[in-house]
Formats: structure tokens, sequence, C-alpha cells
């Protein structure tokens, strides 16, 4: 019934795709650790230098860098969620004239990307004498974050079986309190995926930073590893270890939520 | 008749008023900026100075300017790795993986989904350090099997198909979770049906897992190609659009010119035909999609 | 505690109605059960009297109260749905105590409420239980201990032992009729199955295709069917049906070529000088031993099938030919293009 062979052919191709994956990675950390300055060999295990990463923390800034991203995200993930809950609940358990059309226009956000809208965003943040702070940063991938947090909210309030809302709409619940006593407790592992993603594309955004900061104290990660990249083309060792500096958070989040993670991506666009 | 359309004391008015912040925020920062958008690609505009109404012209200078023309091919170029070539290799791996049971999947899964996770910053300074011509990996590993190494990401028809691969890495293993996780989905009777039917690995894969799996294949398809269409940050990162023109995309033309090139009009036009062209692509993907299921 | 009301109730789905000018009174403090296949609007019914529908036409009345554009939670009812709807992430004691805390009733009084209704369910040990951690019996008495403290004018419930399986269902039944009678609140129960509504109902309101059949008492109901579906719908194994022209010597006479009802308890095996009509003869299609007593399924040549009720064990097998009479006073007549009874001439 199995063929063994089979067995065998899933598991080599699954081994090397997952190899493919990892060699870089590796590679990067590897390359990380090597005595700095020199040209190195990318990937190359030579040398036990750890304090590449002190340097890169220090001198190369990353550590403002890592709190201007924390800030950003951490707003960004605050306000999605927020108002995303609110709206989710109206789409998914509400009827109200116009619901259709409004949805779909929310679905248009997740198909319009930020290169599209960078540039006025821009020099509407200019004539706002805005650019350069951390609004400039955290609206429009709010923005952008609704049209994601709104769909996921409302699909899992779709899925909430209606007699539950239907018995505390019996037992005097008014709907406020149905969402957050009734519904929202059972929302957790949804909602924590729907942070976790936010944060996770926040934290990686690039184009917005660019544009939008010039002041070195409000460089976001991204954006600091590409003027550090600038800066050291050919200290690979250091590079590498302000780019794993700026993968970390992300990747530690991953590895311990990857549930939610993979669960988000897969179901989230599932959608059809 | 009763003019109540919903039940009694269920809220609709106020539906609007939990939908009200999201849609304002929503509205502000997306929504206006698209339009604004495609009002200021009728410009000709330096940013600074006023700008001067041109019409369409700017969309009809993408169609004729072949630097502009040769962004959108690239990007299409790279809808190829982004996104058909993760795909064909998710279904390689779920053809496999129909007919075998995997233990550690779970494990397989979290590798597989790591490069997706990583910021694309971080992943063009790595690849730019895989693809240096001295001391890069790429370039070690084939001069220790005795091949001479290359300019990557320096040569001209090399560049883009490297760019190229770079974000295959990114995207081959969201196209393999989903893929697997569809592929557990399809009922094994199907399997068993076609195999009593004498059908064998080949007309299995045609007529059972395919068919199967369309729904997760459009969604692979759909999230790779805005990713493709998207692309910037690699390409700022590794090669900034070279040598030459090579390796330009309409999201790094859109940077280059509104902000470096103080041709705000067109970029703004750029940016229009960029979501134009993702609809259009979604569209398409999904439609066929809807097409082959009816069948 | 009060009566409620439809008055000439309709609801319309698009296309589809659901419901059709559905008259009936419930009595206070009486169990009615609203019975019917499914599809037969009896939910839909249910769900208007809750304020979870919007009412089509026509007037639903709590005690003297018009309550068709009255929230449900103005309506002082309580529910228990056919999934039980516990709230997931609370315990059971919260369960319970939601709906008071919802309208501010002092804690001590709410403890008091739970208690007793906790009490009356013997749900004491599982107060602090998350609903998951129970039994779906468990789960079912919360459901109806929930609607328990809110002491609503109304019960209303829907389907509530469907999910049981057959044993507990059986038992649950008691315990619901008993709590009930104790309660004294008028409850308005809907089922698809006619042994619940036969062995709980006060009265019975069959419904079919969104029409309301008959109202009256189980015996009513049973003994004098006001239509063939209704004869057809309650009792078990149901009522087996002929013309009248295919059973002759039938006493009194029918008017006319009608539709015969006969209940198995009504034909029974042949026996001299018991007073029964016929001897009528058939082949048996099939046997069902139940034990007590053994059903068979006997046709007449070329005609129709009657459900004939033997006491204990009969040897009959299918293929068998056995002689069968039909007990005088249980024979129903039925217009065969009305369905509509048909008085039996005496």
């Amino acid at each position: 019934m199995i063929d063994r062979r089979e067995q065998a052919l899933t598991y080599t191709l699954l081994g090397v795709f997952s190899l493919i994956a990892l060699v870089p990675i590796a590679g990067i950390v590897l390359t990380a650790l090597q005595a700095p300055g020199e040209l190195a060999t990318f990937g190359a295990p030579s040398g036990f230098h750890p304090g590449n990463f002190a340097t890169a923390w220090d001198e190369g800034n990353f550590s403002s860098y890592l709190r201007s991203s924390l800030m950003v995200a951490v707003a960004v993930v605050a306000a999605s969620t927020l108002l995303s809950i609110p709206a989710g609940y109206a789409f998914g358990m509400m009827r109200f004239r116009g619901e259709q059309a409004l949805f779909y226009l929310f679905l248009l956000g997740l198909m319009v990307p930020l290169e599209a809208t960078i540039v006025p965003l821009y020099y509407d943040f200019r004539d706002l004498a805005l650019t350069d702070t951390y609004a400039a940063l955290i609206l429009p991938q709010v923005g952008v974050s609704l049209a994601f947090g709104t769909f996921w909210m409302r699909a899992f309030f779709r899925s909430v079986p209606r007699s539950l809302v239907e018995a505390a709409r019996i037992d005097g619940s008014s709907a406020w309190s149905t969402l957050w006593r009734v519904l929202l407790p059972t929302a957790r592992p949804a909602v924590v995926t729907m942070m976790v993603l936010i944060f996770m594309w926040t934290w990686n955004e690039f184009l917005l930073a660019l544009v939008m900061v010039s002041d070195e104290g409000l460089r976001t990660a991204p954006l600091g590893l590409a003027f550090f990249q600038g800066r050291n083309t050919t200290d690979f060792a250091l590079l590498a270890a302000g780019a794993v500096i700026v993968a970390t958070p992300v990747v530690l989040l991953y590895v311990f939520l990857q549930r939610h993670f993979i669960r988000g991506m897969l179901s989230g666009a599932i959608k059809g | 008749m009763s003019r109540a359309l919903a039940p009694p004391g269920e809220p609709r008015r106020v539906a609007y008023l939990y939908l009200l912040p999201a849609l304002v925020v929503f509205a502000l920062f997306v929504l206006a900026p698209l339009a604004h958008s495609m009002w200021l690609s009728l410009f000709e505009w330096d940013g600074v100075t006023p700008g001067t109404w041109v019409g369409l012209d700017n969309y009809g200078q993408v169609v004729s300017d072949p630097e502009l023309r040769a962004a959108f091919r690239h990007s299409l170029v790279l809808v190829g790795f982004y996104a058909v070539l993760p795909v064909v290799i998710g279904l390689v791996l779920a053809a496999a993986m129909s007919r075998a049971r995997v233990r550690g999947l779970a494990l397989f899964r979290t590798v597989l989904f790591l490069p997706q996770v990583i910021a694309l910053v971080v992943v063009g300074v790595m690849w730019r350090m895989i693809y240096a011509p001295d001391g890069g990996l790429l370039n070690e590993g084939l001069g220790a099997v005795g091949v001479g190494g290359q300019d990557w990401l320096g040569s001209f028809p090399l560049a883009l198909p490297s760019v190229g691969l770079i974000g295959a890495w990114v995207m081959y293993g969201l196209a393999m979770v989903l893929l697997l996780a569809g592929v557990q989905k399809i009922p094994q009777s199907l399997y068993d049906a076609a195999r009593v039917d004498g059908a064998g690995p080949v007309r299995e894969f045609f007529t059972v897992t395919l068919p199967g799996l369309r729904n997760e294949v459009a969604v692979a398809l759909t999230l790779t190609t805005i990713q493709a269409l998207r692309s910037f940050d690699i390409v700022y990162v590794t090669t900034g659009g070279g040598p030459g023109d090579s390796t330009s995309v309409p999201a790094y033309e859109v940077y280059d010119r509104a902000f470096r090139g103080g041709d705000v009009g067109t970029a703004s036009a750029i940016g229009v035909y960029i979501v134009a062209l993702i609809f259009v692509l979604v569209f398409l993907i999904n439609r066929v999609a809807e097409r082959e299921a009816a069948r | 505690m009060a009566a409620v009301s439809f008055q000439r109730v309709s609801k319309r789905f698009g296309e589809v109605e659901a419901v059709r000018q559905l008259t009936l009174d419930v009595a206070d403090g009486e169990l009615l059960v609203v019975v019917g296949p499914s599809g037969s609007g009896k939910t839909t019914a249910l769900r208007m009297l809750a304020g979870l529908e919007s009412v089509g036409e026509g007037e639903i009345r709590i005690g003297d109260r018009v309550v068709n554009r009255v929230a449900p939670r103005e309506r002082d009812i309580a529910m228990v749905f056919q999934d039980y709807a516990l709230y997931p992430q609370m315990r059971v004691y919260d369960n319970l105590a939601f709906g008071l805390r919802r309208r501010g009733t002092p804690k001590p009084r709410v403890a008091e409420r739970v208690r007793r209704a906790a009490d009356m369910l013997g749900l004491e040990p599982l107060l602090d239980r998350r609903p998951r951690e129970l039994s779906g019996g468990q789960q079912q008495r919360v459901a109806l201990g929930r609607a328990l403290v809110r002491d609503p004018q109304v019960f209303l419930m829907d389907e509530p032992l469907s999910n049981l399986d057959a044993q507990l269902r059986a038992q649950t039944r008691g315990d619901i009729k008993r709590l009930q009678q104790e309660v004294g609140t008028t409850t308005v129960y809907v089922t698809h199955d006619q042994v619940e509504a036969m062995t709980m109902g006060d009265r019975i309101a069959v419904m079919n295709d969104g029409r309301l059949e008959q109202v009256g008492t189980p015996e009513e109901v049973y003994d004098r069917p006001a239509n063939r579906f209704v004869a057809g719908f309650i009792g078990s194994p149901a009522m087996s049906f002929a013309r009248a022209g295919e059973l002759p010597g039938l006493s009194p006479a029918p008017p006319g070529d009608v539709l015969v009802g006969v209940r198995p308890e009504h034909a029974r095996p042949w026996a001299d000088e018991v007073g029964l009509i016929g001897p009528l003869e058939g082949v048996v299609e099939y046997a069902e031993a139940l034990g007590r007593e053994t059903f068979l399924g006997v046709r007449r040549d070329g005609g129709p099938r009657l459900v004939v009720c033997v006491d204990g064990r009969s040897g009959a097998q299918p293929g068998d030919r056995v002689a069968y009479g039909l007990v005088p006073g249980g024979l129903r007549y039925f217009d065969p293009q009305t369905g509509d009874a048909v008085e039996t001439p005496r």
C-alpha cells in the first residue's frame, strides 16, 4: 500500500528543501561569528566572535533601531487589534445596509500594497510636517493591517455558532457585552494569531521607513540594516551580525508561536 | 407586512459605530492615498514646484518608455520565480506526500516556513553575501567542485534570475505548507478508487491530487504573485535595480522616480499600474480556479 | 407566568412560507409540545416567540403584551437550545449567573438563585467546571439551569433532547416534565420526536408544512386525529391506511370510498368470538419482534399493507400467510382528497 520507495522519496524531498531553507540562515549566523573586519567567506564556521553582536548593537546603533521598531510594531499591533475586533464583529454578526459593499472595500485593501500609496502618503505627511515621526510609521501600517484584521476577525465571528450569541441575547446581554464577555474569551487563539502576523509584517516593513524617516534616531531595524550595509559592504561578519539582530525578534516569536503563524497564513488564505 | 427586517433588538444602526473607527483609519491611510495616487498620476510634478496637468500622459509614458516597459517585464519574470516555481515545487511535494505518510511533519513545516518570517531586507543582505563574487557561499561552493564562479548579481544576464531565485527561496516554503495542508484534506477514498481503476502515480496526480488542490493552488499563486509584483526590498538591498536596468522593477521605479528623480506623476502612475496588475492577475487566477471547479 | 398567544402568525423566508396563519394559545402553566417533521415551521414559530426572528404577519402575545417588536431580553423568556449554547470559557456557575448579572441583580440574590437552580438539577458538584469538561447530559442540565435561574414567564425549548443518547433521553424526559410541574412555568417545547410529545405534553400541537394541523391533549390527538397527517404522524409504529374498498366487511359501514386508518394495536391475529371484523388475509412481509409484542407487516393480495400487532412473540415469518381482524372501535375514516377526518357514523 504505502510504497517504501515513495516514503523515502518524500522524506528526501522534505529533507532537501528543508536544508535549502536552513543553509542560508545557518550561514548568516556562522558568518556573524567570524572574525570582524576581514573579507570573510560567507558561512564558513571559522572562529567564534560573539563580540560582533555587541559591536553592531552599540556602534552599529542597532539598539536604537530595535527600540524604534518595537515601538512602532507594538503601537500598530495594539491599534489594529483594538479597531479590528469591533469591525470584524460588526461584519460577522450584525446585519446592516451596505454590509457587502463596505466589506469589499476592506478586501480591496488587502490587494493595495504600500508601494502604490507610498507617494501620496509621503507628500501628505510632509505637508503636515509629520514626516520623521512615529505617526508616519504607525498610521499607514495600521491602515493596511486593518484590512487583514477586519477580514480575519470577521471570519472568526462567522464561525461562532449562532445559538451562542442568541443565548446571550436572550440572557439580556447587549451586543457590546456579548462581544467582550462571551465571544472574546473564545477568540483568544484567533486574536493572538492576528497580533503575531501584524507584528511580523510591521517589524519587517522597509519601504515606508525608507521614505518617511531621515532622522537616524527613528530608524527602524530593517532600515538601519540597509544603512549598515552601506557602511560595511565588505565586513561580512559585522553585517551578518546586524542582520541576525534584526531578524531575531520575529524568528524567536515564530519559534515559540509557530502554530499561530502557520495557521494564520493558511486559514487566512483559504478564504477563497 | 412588518417593516422590521431584522429580529427585534438585533443591532443594526449601531453596527456602523462598531465599524467606524476601523473604517476611518482605513479610509484615511489606504483608500484616500490610493485615490490621491490616481490624482497625482494626472500631473507632472517634481514635488516642490507647482505641478502641471498632463492627463493620462503618464500612463502612456509607462507604455512607451522602454525603461518602464522593462521594469514590468522584469516583474512578470519575477512572478515566474516567486510564484510559479514555488507552486510547482509545492505540487511535486504534494504529489509525493499523497501516497506516503510522514512523521515529524510539524518539524518540517516549521523549518520550511522559516524564510517567510525573515525581513526581506535581511534576506537581501543574506543573499548578497551568498552571491558575492569573492567569498560568497555560491562561488566558494562551485569553486570546491571545480566550477568557475560568476558575478551573480553584477552581470547582465544573471542578475534578474539571481534575484528571482532569492524570491523563490522565500516563497517555496509557503507554497509547500499550503499545498501540504491541502493534500491532507483530500479523502483517501478518492485515491483508493483511482488505484482500483488502475491509475498509476502520474494519473493519480492529474485526476485526484491536482483537482483537489485547486483552491490551495489558487491561494498560493495569489499570495506569491502579489509578493512578486510588490518586490522592492530585495531589489533595493541586492542590486538597486542594476546592473544597468536589468533588475529594475515597478516598485523600485516608483521609489526612484518619486524621491530621487523628481517625477512624482509618473511614479504615481506606475503605482496605479501595480495595483491594476495585481487586481487583474488575482482575478484571473481565481477565475481559472473557479472554472476548473465547475468542470 | 402568563399565557402565550399566536394570532394568525405567518413568516416567509424569500419564496418559502415557513409558517402559515398560525393561531395557537398556550395556557398559563402548561407544557405545550409543538411537534412536526423538519420543515414544519415549529422551530421558526418558537424563534419568533423568542424574538430571534422577526414576525411576518400576525401578532404574538406574552401575557397581555404584544411582543412582535420587543427585543428578546425584554420578553422575560428563557430558552434551552438544541446544542445547549453554554458559554464555553465560563464556569458552570458563571454560565448560570450570566443572565442575572446582565440585569444588574445584586450579588447575594444571584448566588441564591444559582444555588437553588443547581440544587434542583443536581449541579452543585459541577459549578466550578467548564462546559467542555462536562458530559452531554450534564451540559444539558446546565442549559436547563440557565433557564431556571432566570425565573421567566415562559420557557422555550428547542429540541433539547436531540443530542442525547436514547437511554438518557428517556430519563431526561421525565426529569424535565417533573421540573416543569414543580416550577409551574408556562413552557413551549419543540421537538420532532412524537414520543416526547406524547409523554411530556399537557397538550400537543402538531404542525406540518407551516400549518397547525391539530392541537389537543395527547389522548385527543391520538384517539381523534383531525386529519390523515396527524393520524400518521402520532403513534409508533404508524397507523396503516387503506381504501375502504380494499377492506371488506367494515362496520360501521364507511361513508363512501374513504381512507381507512387502523392503528397496529387495532389489527390483531384472527380469533373467533372476539368481535373482530374479518377475517382478513395476507402475506407477512416483515416481522419486528420487540419482546413484549411483535409487529407484522401483512399485505393483502394485491392490496394494502397493514401492520398487525401480536402480543408476545409470533412465529410468523416473512412469506407466511396469516389471518387477522380489525377492532371495530379502532377504525378512523378520512376524506381521500382533503385528508380531514370524517365523522365515523355510530
